[in-house]
């Protein structure tokens, strides 16, 4: 009887039911049910998601995956970001694409995070795909405006680019200039990251007026506040916009201009850009405000008055980026005008400045967390906490889902109690129990591992600095976070110990970095050659590993699971420790 | 707050077994393991592989005592890590690649303390001055802040030089270096080289380029104005505070 109903579905059937299941783990799930349902999810899968470009080869995605139509990939480790993984590490695109070219003709869309893109990856994307729509460089790098024009040019029915935070070769403006006139499809571009010589104003009108479907356009700095006008006007249906430069002398006709363009604009909900802000003309802003769900003036060096101002019209307001010149008061304001804050991020305006230059403590945060209950995700740059503050944060805030603190200068400690910050954090973990991200900062002990271990069960990031006394604070994290996907660690007294006895649960996770810590040469031979799931990678740009004793620390590590074994493209300074592989190159 | 770690469990007999020489990691103190709480998570089982393991240690635990720890370096971690292991015993059938055992610490140390003494300069020297990547900020925002015309009192607190060489070194020190015919463009801390000599070894090692063929590249550079010129025609400060990145050209004739 049952296995008369097991048969009772065709393959059409099921492959309809499948196409509504979009989730890669719900997918993933089907795909294990049986050998047939595998066979047909396999099939009509058109989106892949891969978090680690090493951890499988083209080849293998291929295989399983006939009728991809879009892929993401990521490259190098997030600590990219802060100039820790040398140049040249790796994170090609282009084999990729080479591969994916034969295989999928069909191939929409391509997102690429931290990934390095030659301009040649970009010519081949746009010969290669007549279908193409959708491509997303965040972070990338390796290109120019020579790859952006291939692509301008190609790709008929291009709905969306998008560039941020990627560094692109200046070389000419005209790319965009390639855009034939019959490309009117557009719906997103964000180009914030070009220099100044990079874009050519007037091709970019003449783009904005023939795509009536664009509906997020973020510009570059060269942008001037008094061009704003004129793209506003021809683009009132725009949702999210950036600004260029927002900085320019007072004059009453641009004035009113400015605000007469954003006024047209009845969807604008979200706001970025604003370099150089000339405070004098934020409220032209005003009669957007009310509407708008996401502010992004996190490069704006506009004074506290000038953002309480700001941020008291904007009363629907679920996100915010936003420097510390916002300091304390501006964030009492904010507690209190915008009850509907999901998200708070605040940078520093002078990191590396000893002495605080603006009033901003914890007192802000805590102002913000007592105001707004929704508050889900924080990023926070400050050169002060207590325990006691970051336990009302906890209290205040159970739904916290990230929650980034950095403490400027590192170990510092609770400035009240000169404690260390360990209860603060534990009070975190143990209140915010969705809690999936976690950056810790200042002085900590083994002690606020063991929070974290036994409280941190849902934890997928954490990001570790400067921090614990020995390897049982890593063995805490290794053995208890079940969910732990992803972990940083720098400058910490991490040894062997407690990375080998929890080898098993590397496998379970995509990634660790470990650098500055103590891990040995040995230990990590020994990891490499017991775990063959498992890509073990020492980083060391001043000599080779094995040219010291086995027990002398590596600089840097990089461990993650991986079916595509050791990689191809390893740099001079990089050594897999896979048995397979000489040591020595 | 406190947890209690710990668990309550009795100690099973401790596996000795093979490992690393953890003694040779430069300058720090051994300590003595302390306290009965002892527990051991066998976490990781290996099979019938004792041998090789036993065999792998043995070599390591050799080659390692017989290089003496080395000489002191700022490279070196010295962290304090208590030698759990004797050498010579014996390896149990069911091999675990690591055991783990609970060790507190040495309750009358303030290991905090004597840790931040021990590791602030291995940390803080980072062969230069100031740490790279901290606090973590993103090159694209370091950007903005330079220039960010400083409205407080400390008006002179930037650097004037544009690449930020000078003062700390955390200021972004960085220039990116393209060597003739590799796409692929790195980046080099022009905070720790302080004359051509030291820069050119760095960018020799840097790209593979051995001793021999050294002689058949020269190495140029692009100021401010967008000029590309010599390095070795003009004096090092000179060098040092005009230039925007770097090139290694192979000389021709």
């Amino acid at each position: 009887m049952q296995k008369e109903m097991a048969y009772s579905f065709p393959d059409e059937v099921l492959k309809h039911v499948f196409s509504f299941i979009q989730s890669d783990k719900d997918r993933n799930a089907v795909s294990l049910v049986c050998k047939s349902w595998y066979e047909i999810e396999r099939w009509c899968r058109r989106k892949v998601f891969i978090g680690n470009c090493y951890a499988v080869s083209p080849r293998m995605v291929i295989r399983r995956f006939p009728e991809v139509r879009s892929i993401e990939l990521k490259g190098k480790p997030h600590f990219a970001d802060f100039n820790l993984v040398p140049d040249g590490w790796g994170g090609y695109v282009l084999q990729w694409i080479a591969e994916m070219a034969g295989a999928y003709p069909w191939l929409g869309e391509i997102r690429l995070k931290r990934m390095v893109v030659t301009d040649e990856s970009l010519e081949l994307i746009a010969k290669s795909f007549k279908n193409f729509k959708v491509l997303v460089l965040f972070s990338c790098e390796g290109f120019s405006t020579d790859g952006l024009a291939a692509i301008a040019a190609s790709c008929k029915n291009l709905r969306e680019l998008d560039l941020r935070e990627s560094e692109v070769d200046d070389l000419s403006g005209h790319w965009l200039a390639q855009f034939p006139e019959t490309c009117t499809s557009l719906v997103s571009l964000n180009i914030s990251c070009l220099g100044s010589d990079e874009v050519s104003f007037s091709a970019l009108e003449r783009l904005v007026d023939r795509c009536p479907n664009l509906r997020s356009l973020q510009l570059n700095r060269a942008v001037t506040l008094d061009k704003i006008a004129n793209i506003l006007r021809r683009a009132p249906q725009l949702v999210d916009f950036g600004t260029g430069n927002y900085a320019a002398e007072l004059q009453p006709d641009v004035f009113s201009n400015l605000a007469g363009a954003f006024s047209s604009c009845k969807e604008l909900k979200s706001l970025s850009g604003f370099w150089d802000v000339v405070p004098a003309y934020l409220p032209a802003l005003y009669s957007i405000c009310p509407r708008l769900t996401s502010l992004n003036l996190s490069y704006a060096t506009i004074q506290s008055p000038d953002l309480i101002k700001l941020v008291s019209h904007c009363p629907r307001l679920q996100r915010l980026l936003v420097l510390d010149y916002v300091e304390d008061s501006g964030l009492e304001e904010l507690a209190s005008s915008c009850k509907d804050l999901q998200e708070l991020r605040v940078f520093p305006s002078d990191p590396f400045g000893v002495e605080p230059n603006v009033s901003l403590t914890e007192q802000g945060l805590v102002a913000v967390s007592l105001g707004c209950p929704k508050l889900q995700s924080v990023l926070y740059f400050c050169r002060r906490m207590s325990n006691a503050a970051l336990v009302t944060i906890a209290q205040n805030c159970p739904n916290l889902t990230r929650f980034r603190l950095c403490i400027i200068e590192p170990k510092t400690p609770d400035y009240l109690t000169l404690d260390p910050l360990d209860a603060g954090f534990g009070a975190i973990v143990e209140h915010c129990k969705d809690l999936r991200r976690l950056s810790l900062s200042g002085l900590l002990t083994d002690h606020v591992f063991e929070y974290i271990g036994t409280y941190g069960k849902k934890l997928e990031m954490l990001s570790v600095a400067f921090a614990g006394d020995s390897d049982l604070g890593l063995h805490h994290v290794l053995s208890g976070c079940e969910s732990l996907r992803k972990l940083e660690i720098r400058d910490c007294p991490f040894g062997d110990k407690a990375l080998l006895a929890n080898a098993a649960k590397l496998e379970t996770m995509r990634s660790l970095w470990m650098s500055s810590c103590a891990m040995s040469f040995g230990a990590c031979k020994l990891l490499g050659q017991k775990m063959p799931k498992l890509n073990v990678e020492v980083i060391d740009e001043t000599e080779p590993p094995d040219s010291r004793p086995e027990s002398y620390p590596v600089d840097k590590l990089y461990i993650y699971r991986s079916v595509a074994g050791p990689r191809f493209d390893m740099p001079p300074f990089l050594w897999s420790m896979d048995e397979a592989v000489k040591i020595l190159h | 707050m406190e947890l209690q770690l710990g668990l309550a469990l009795p100690p099973p007999p401790l596996i000795p077994i093979e490992t690393f020489d953890l003694n040779s990691y430069g300058n720090y103190e051994t300590r003595e393991a302390l306290g009965t709480n002892a527990l051991s998570w066998p976490l990781l089982k290996l099979g019938p592989a004792d041998n090789d393991i036993n065999n792998i240690h043995h070599h390591n635990s050799s080659s390692s005592s017989s290089s003496s720890g080395g000489g002191a370096g700022c490279k070196k971690r010295s962290f304090d890590e208590a030698p759990f292991f004797d050498e010579k015993r014996n390896v149990p059938k069911t091999l675990h690649l690591l055991l783990w055992t609970n060790q507190p610490n040495d309750e009358d140390d303030d290991p905090s303390n004597v840790l931040h003494e021990n590791s602030s300069s291995a940390i803080f020297k980072n062969d230069g001055e100031g740490l790279v990547g901290w606090p973590p900020v993103k090159t694209w925002r370091k950007k903005v802040h330079h220039q960010i015309p400083n409205g407080g009192t400390e008006n002179n607190r930037l650097p004037a030089v544009e690449n930020g060489i000078g003062g700390r070194a955390s200021k972004s020190t960085y220039v990116k270096v393209k060597m003739e015919g590799v796409p692929i463009a790195r980046k080099i801390d022009l905070s720790v080289h302080h004359s051509f000599e030291g820069l050119t070894n760095t960018l020799m090692r840097m790209f593979g380029i051995s001793d021999g063929n050294r002689k058949s590249f020269k190495l140029t550079y692009q100021d401010r104005e967008g000029d590309w010129l010599l390095a070795e025609d003009v004096p090092w400060r000179t060098f040092i505070r005009s230039l925007k990145c770097l090139k290694l050209i192979r000389s021709r004739g």
